[in-house]
């Protein structure tokens, strides 16, 4: 079986090497080329496939010999985990990228069978040589069917903290967004290529992009959920390398989705979009880059490799040919209309994209200033979670803001009527919100900024709701939930949009009421003592060790009142794997509430639990967080799902 | 140019510069120097009071742990030197001797250095175990 998977990977890099030559081997007989490489990326996929289904069996028979499988499993791991060790490590998530390119190609060809054919023959090309990158990492230096030369007798097991579901989903879902890119990606080289520089290449991956888009922050999410409920720190977000490379490329994505509107709607920015998605494909593969070479060190240990140089060249390559195309068009790409005042929604957008491409450089310099200052003045130097909190607090403010001004100042340039419509009573709101917090008690000024700051864009955006709604019932004669239905079902684009918005929303809000109000305390207790936490109490009642499948328990339970009223017992957890006894696993319990999150960690235990060390965290509305995302999920389904046709 | 031109150029001019401005001050504020056990001793002269990042291993058998009151003292160290850690708090789960480690903190006169952050790394055994293996096969 894994000789069919090695085999099946070189066959599809001839197949990918004929499909990225194509356009440049058969020009004069287009048609019939067209088709010939458009089979080259189905069987490509088909052989890609093979070859994961290969990795898959040799997961789940536990073949040993097969060095990946001796790394990432053993007898004792259940058949779920055995499944999610195919991304566990270097090599399976290389050929699960490769894998789900193959599947992107497979289904652009599909999608364009009578679309875009001066386009398609490049869009292949482009798509292929990305493949031929990854399948050159999967052929030589990190091949995941590599033999050793003898069979252990088990394997080394999964690292205990990947043995969770999240980390089941976390993985996947962020590759789909760093994949999907490439497909906008290759549709903006071709058109680039072949000077076909209208919207066409934008209306055909509009999908992609907001899908891709859609990944790419889920995948955030759930990692950042992971880290919350697995890690067992108390936080969701630490700055590390690996999280920064998620994010950098969200960021510039996210400023490309709202920039291409304007290509759309006005004709213009069109080379700022060009350079929008090289920089954002760029920073995926960048992205994967960080996590899988180990070039910065992080917290999250990912074997230092070789593959490093490949990634540059790679990276420097498509960098300098996509450049070099840009400027080879940039006649091509001049904007149709000019702008025509600061105080208009172009230059809103565009001051957007500017803040949002500030805040990836400036994620960027910090996540690579280790790497710069060691080469430069010989010394390590690294810039810590303060750095980041520091520089990102006023961008997300003014994006706060500009979330509310975007959707709604006129187009080309505001009046004081557009203004007095749409703005005048969020900004009265907001302020009297602002000093309703500072009189309220709230004594930190940055967190009453971000809320007022989130209450203003909430009022716009309701009072859209409001307006749109009540145009409905009016004109139409329709009741108020179907106005509101139909409003949203009639213009999904627009209120798809809105909706994402509010999750934002969401997000800022429970990112500032836990950075800003979070408590923790560490504490030793004997059973029977108790400690306060705010309003709660918490009694140390009880202690027990278990035996589980796969692992021992040791956990402690905790009486949880509030006001001396019982709400209820917390079970945190020492978990020991049978093949790790000496890495003990910290198995958090968080009373998860809309208000605020209680967070236990049983830190230690001494004579059978007679004492216990603990950590407890109060961490106010974080659950908005995961709520925001379920939001983020909704909007984006409205907004992509087809109009019917009429 | 036209006027609303030049105010829009000079609009983004200004969020950039304050960009770049909150880069630098944030740099200048938060950075920590980075270094391996013996670079620290090396350097240490200059260091007192300021920020550290050390990087190095647990000493086998230095840890001393006192769970009354979470006081932590242990050595941290690379091939040749070692410098005593003191840290208060709860332990990370794979602190342990051997352990891959990574210590924030400043570096006193009296040789101890003191941690505000410790944290410890996912031991490297996941994906190097059966390298060494292999190579020794090799060697054979």
């Amino acid at each position: 079986m894994t000789d069919l998977g090695y085999y099946c990977m070189m066959i599809a890099f001839l197949f990918s090497s004929y499909a990225f030559l194509g356009p440049y081997m058969g020009l004069s007989r287009k048609g019939v080329m067209l088709r010939s490489v458009e089979n080259a990326i189905t069987a490509v996929f088909v052989l890609l496939t093979v070859a994961s289904i290969a990795l898959l069996y040799a997961l789940v028979t536990r073949d040993f010999q097969v060095e990946y499988v001796a790394n990432h499993t053993s007898r004792e791991l259940p058949l779920f985990y055995t499944i999610s060790a195919f991304w566990a490590g270097q090599d399976g998530s290389l050929l699960l990228w490769a894998w789900l390119l193959s599947l992107f190609s497979y289904i652009v060809v599909l999608q364009n069978r009578y679309k875009n054919r001066e386009l398609m023959p490049y869009v292949i090309s482009v798509l292929s040589a990305t493949e031929l990158f990854f399948l050159i990492l999967l052929i030589f230096p990190s091949n995941p069917f590599s033999r050793l030369p003898f069979v252990p007798e088990n394997g080394q097991g999964m690292n205990p903290l990947l043995q969770n579901p999240g980390m089941i989903f976390h993985p996947p879902t962020l590759y789909l967004g760093y994949v999907g890119f490439t497909i906008p990606f290759a549709f903006a080289i071709s058109a680039l290529i072949t000077g076909q520089l209208g919207e066409g290449w934008l209306k055909s991956t509009r999908g992609w992009i907001i899908f891709s888009w859609y990944m790419l922050g889920i995948g955030i999410l759930l990692g950042a959920n992971w880290a919350y409920q697995v890690l067992g720190w108390g936080g969701y977000w630490a700055w590390d390398p690996v999280e920064n490379a998620s994010l950098m490329p969200w960021l510039t994505g996210t400023a490309f989705l709202h920039s291409i509107m304007i290509q759309e709607k006005r004709g213009m920015l069109k080379v700022w979009n060009m350079v929008l998605i090289i920089v954002t494909f760029l920073l995926c593969i960048f992205g994967t880059f960080i996590t899988r070479s180990g070039i910065i060190s992080s917290v999250h240990a990912f074997a230092r490799s070789s593959i490093g140089y490949y990634f540059i060249v790679f990276i420097i390559i498509s960098g300098a040919y996509s450049f070099y195309l840009v400027n080879k068009r940039k006649g091509g790409l001049s904007s149709e209309k000019h702008l025509d005042s600061l105080l208009s929604r172009e230059s809103s957008f565009l001051f957007n994209n500017l803040i949002l491409v500030g805040g990836a450089f400036a994620v960027f310099w910090g996540t690579i200033f280790p790497i710069v200052s060691e080469a430069v003045r010989g010394v390590k130097i690294t810039v810590g979670p303060p750095f980041f909190n520091k520089i990102m607090t006023p961008i997300g403010f003014l994006l706060l803001f500009l979330t509310g001004i975007c959707p709604l100042i006129s187009w080309s340039k505001a009046t004081w009527s557009n203004f007095r419509r749409n703005f005048l009573i969020p900004t009265i709101s907001s302020i009297l919100f602002f000093i309703i917090l500072l009189v309220a008690g709230i004594n930190h000024i940055k967190a009453a900024i971000s809320f007022s700051l989130c209450f203003f864009v909430f009022i716009t955006i309701l009072l859209e709701y409001y307006r749109g709604t009540r145009a409905r019932m009016q004109l139409l004669g329709e009741g108020v939930i179907r106005a509101f239905v139909n409003l949203n079902l009639k213009n999904r684009r627009r209120y798809g949009g809105y909706l994402i918005h509010i999750a934002m929303l969401m997000i800022f809000v429970g990112i500032t009421g836990s950075s800003a109000f979070s408590i923790e305390k560490e504490v030793v207790l004997k059973k029977g003592e108790s400690i306060e936490i705010n309003s709660y109490r918490i009694t140390y009642s009880d202690f027990k060790i278990e035996r589980k499948i796969n692992k021992f328990i040791a956990q402690a339970e905790l009486i949880v009142t509030n006001n001396e009223k019982q709400i209820g017992i917390m079970k945190p957890v020492k978990a020991f794997y049978l093949n790790q006894m000496d890495q003990p696993v910290s198995e958090v319990f968080i009373r998860m509430g809309l208000k605020e999150d209680l967070y236990a960690i049983l830190a230690g235990y001494e004579e059978f639990g007679r004492t216990a060390i603990f950590k407890f965290l109060v961490n106010p509305l974080v659950l908005w967080i995961w709520i925001g995302g379920a939001a983020m999920t909704a909007g984006t389904i409205i907004a992509v799902w087809p109009e019917r046709k009429r | 140019m036209n006027k609303a031109r030049i105010k829009i150029v000079a609009g983004s001019i200004i969020i950039l510069l304050t960009l770049a401005f909150l880069v630098f001050t944030g740099m200048k504020e938060s950075f920590v120097y980075y270094f391996t056990v013996s670079e620290l001793l090396e350097k240490k002269d200059s260091l007192y009071g300021k920020g550290v990042r050390v990087a190095g291993k647990v000493e086998p058998g230095s840890i001393v742990y006192d769970s009354r009151n979470l006081n932590l003292e242990f050595n941290i160290m690379d091939d040749s030197h070692r410098v005593r850690v003191i840290y208060h708090g709860i332990l990370p789960d794979l602190f342990k001797d051997n352990a891959d480690v990574v210590v924030e903190g400043e570096y006193h006169p009296s040789g101890l250095f003191k941690a505000s952050q410790l944290l410890a790394k996912c031991p490297s055994k996941y994906e190097a175990r059966y390298e060494e293996k292999k190579k020794s096969r090799d060697s054979k």
